[in-house]
């Protein structure tokens, strides 16, 4: 203590020879932004630059194809239609699996969390389900639905129905038991609580698996086209692989990614405009 | 006499009866403010009132008539923010009419005259997320008077919110059951908040619940708060109303006890 005291003057001598800090710097949203944007796609075209140039020197090109390859095959895709055909045949499977999925879940998930009782009876039935590997089921979805769309249909719904089933359960539950009491005595009827009360506050929790299973929706589609099928993007990617050309694979992966984000971005706009109550009055 | 809870006896499961033959009564246009310790089971007795649950003995009357079920004539207020987030508060007010589907121009009648009453006027069309803790007791005050319930059941109303807050809050209150010539059941464990807005005070306490003492703060109906804070009496209520409190709850307590022990 009396070791590390500072006499007076010590410090008034520190105080006089500090150098004054710079004053930090505001850079307006929008500049930031921009900047993000730039070094971004220095990071991207550097590292497309060094694949480019590593293919075939370091690594065999037979492995890890190369960029220019790759779009040489998406533009040839593109042209003859094979993007196409089989983009539109995993679509169709993705927006069926995410439909019958959150459909099912959202059913199941608003009667177990309303009914108590039921609730308690079934969600630990539904928990063990869940936590079984869903892959374990291909075989037997195959078995029962055939190569064809309503296998990938029901693998993918099988993936999100358990996502958005929680989501809607935990969202459910959630809803405060003095908020409906003060809504019944108001005079709401059972059927004008769950409307005007339970579904839009759970809502919220909804949205949220809703956003998350989409992008799941289209994994369980391209897991079962890769698994067993003719057609559809995971059908392009594992047949490029087996083929020994990876520039195939690495096209499909592209054309794969360029659908998410399109499929994402969709997603966020709707559910921010249903959820807009939320964010007003927030600081942004 | 408009609410009448007789000879009422209430429990729950496996718990030593709380109301073993309970008497409450509220007149017409009286202010009656139920005072007691934490978990006495003040809310209890608010929630037979409000039709939410039964006794398991005994009748509970609502104007003249037993009660069956819940009771729609009366508006309800508790401490939690019971407001609908995604609708504006315009459209929280007039959610009790809605569903007692009065037509839609009245219900712009009716949300202009109260909003008016709780000052909300310039935040009709705001969301809940934008109004400050006031201006969401405002809201939900003008939501349960809408429908000109004959009485109103407050638990807590104002517990969450800052002292000058709640005393704005109390003025505003008083002045609307005033015009509006309410009942009004208000549960409280705030002693000055039961001296300055009720025309009577019960002090609850013990298990089976009974009433301590009642007491008739002498103020009358338009009195003025600020003023009322000044005067002699209200200290001298004030300090015996401590005492009296500090009694139940550690009565509250030792019957919790024994029960526990057995």
């Amino acid at each position: 203590m009396t070791d590390t005291s500072i006499s007076p003057t010590t410090a008034e001598e520190r105080r006089a020879t500090r150098a004054p800090r710079k004053a930090p710097v505001r850079i307006s949203a929008g500049r930031r932004r921009v900047e993000n944007l730039v070094l971004q796609i220095l990071l991207i075209g550097s590292f497309l630059l060094l694949w480019e140039y590593a293919s075939d020197r370091w690594v065999p090109k037979l492995m890890v194809s190369k960029p220019t390859d790759i779009w040489a095959m998406i533009v040839r895709w593109l042209q003859d239609g094979t993007f196409a055909t089989n983009l539109w045949v995993t679509l169709q499977a993705t927006a069926g699996g995410f439909g019958l999925g959150a459909g099912a879940g959202m059913a199941l998930g608003f009667l177990t969390g309303a009914w108590k009782r039921l609730g308690e009876v079934l969600q630990p039935i539904v928990t063990a389900f869940y936590t079984l590997p869903r892959l374990a089921l291909a075989p037997l979805f195959l078995l029962w639905f055939g190569l064809g769309m309503e296998f990938r249909i029901m693998f993918s719904a099988t993936i999100v129905f358990f996502l958005v089933y929680y989501n809607t359960y935990f969202g459910v539950r959630e809803v405060s038991a003095e908020l409906i009491s003060a809504v019944r005595i108001m005079g709401a009827n059972q059927f004008q609580v769950a409307v005007r009360v339970i579904i839009p506050s759970a809502l919220v929790w909804v949205a949220a698996g809703l956003k998350i299973s989409v992008p799941y929706s289209l994994v369980g589609v391209v897991v079962a086209e890769m698994l067993a099928s003719d057609q559809g993007m995971g059908y392009l990617l594992s047949r490029g692989a087996s083929q020994f050309s990876a520039a195939q694979s690495f096209a499909a992966i592209a054309g794969l990614l360029v659908v998410a984000l399109v499929v994402d971005w969709i997603i966020t706009k709707i559910t921010n405009r249903a959820l807009r109550w939320k964010t007003v009055g927030l600081p942004q | 006499m408009l609410l009448d809870i007789h000879d009422v006896h209430f429990g729950y499961q496996n718990e030593t009866e709380l109301l073993q033959g309970f008497d409450l009564h509220v007149e017409r246009g009286e202010f009656v403010a139920l005072l007691g310790p934490s978990g006495c089971g003040k809310s209890t007795l608010m929630n037979l009132a409000a039709g939410l649950l039964h006794p398991l003995k005994g009748d509970v009357d609502f104007g003249g008539k037993p009660l069956r079920g819940l009771n729609r004539d009366v508006g309800y207020m508790t401490q939690g923010d019971t407001l609908l987030p995604w609708a504006t508060v315009a459209k929280n007010i007039t959610m009790p009419l809605e569903m007692r589907r009065v037509p839609r121009a009245e219900r712009e009648e009716r949300l202009n005259r109260v909003i008016q009453l709780v000052n909300l006027a310039d935040a009709r069309d705001k969301f809940p997320s934008e109004l400050s803790g006031g201006m969401k007791r405002r809201a939900l005050l003008a939501r349960s008077i809408i429908y000109d319930p004959v009485m109103l059941l407050m638990d807590e109303p104002f517990g969450a919110l800052d002292a000058q807050l709640r005393e704005v809050m109390h003025q505003e209150l008083l002045n609307t059951v005033a015009r509006t010539g309410q009942s009004v059941l208000f549960i409280t464990h705030d002693i000055s908040e039961s001296i300055l807005l009720a025309d009577r005070i019960l002090v609850l306490g013990g298990l089976p619940l009974r009433v301590m003492e009642e007491i008739r703060p002498p103020y009358g109906k338009d009195r003025v708060l600020a003023q009322v804070r000044t005067e002699e009496s209200y200290f001298e209520l004030e300090r015996h109303l401590r005492d009296l409190l500090r009694d139940a709850d550690a009565e509250t307590k030792a019957a919790k006890a024994a029960a526990n022990v057995n």
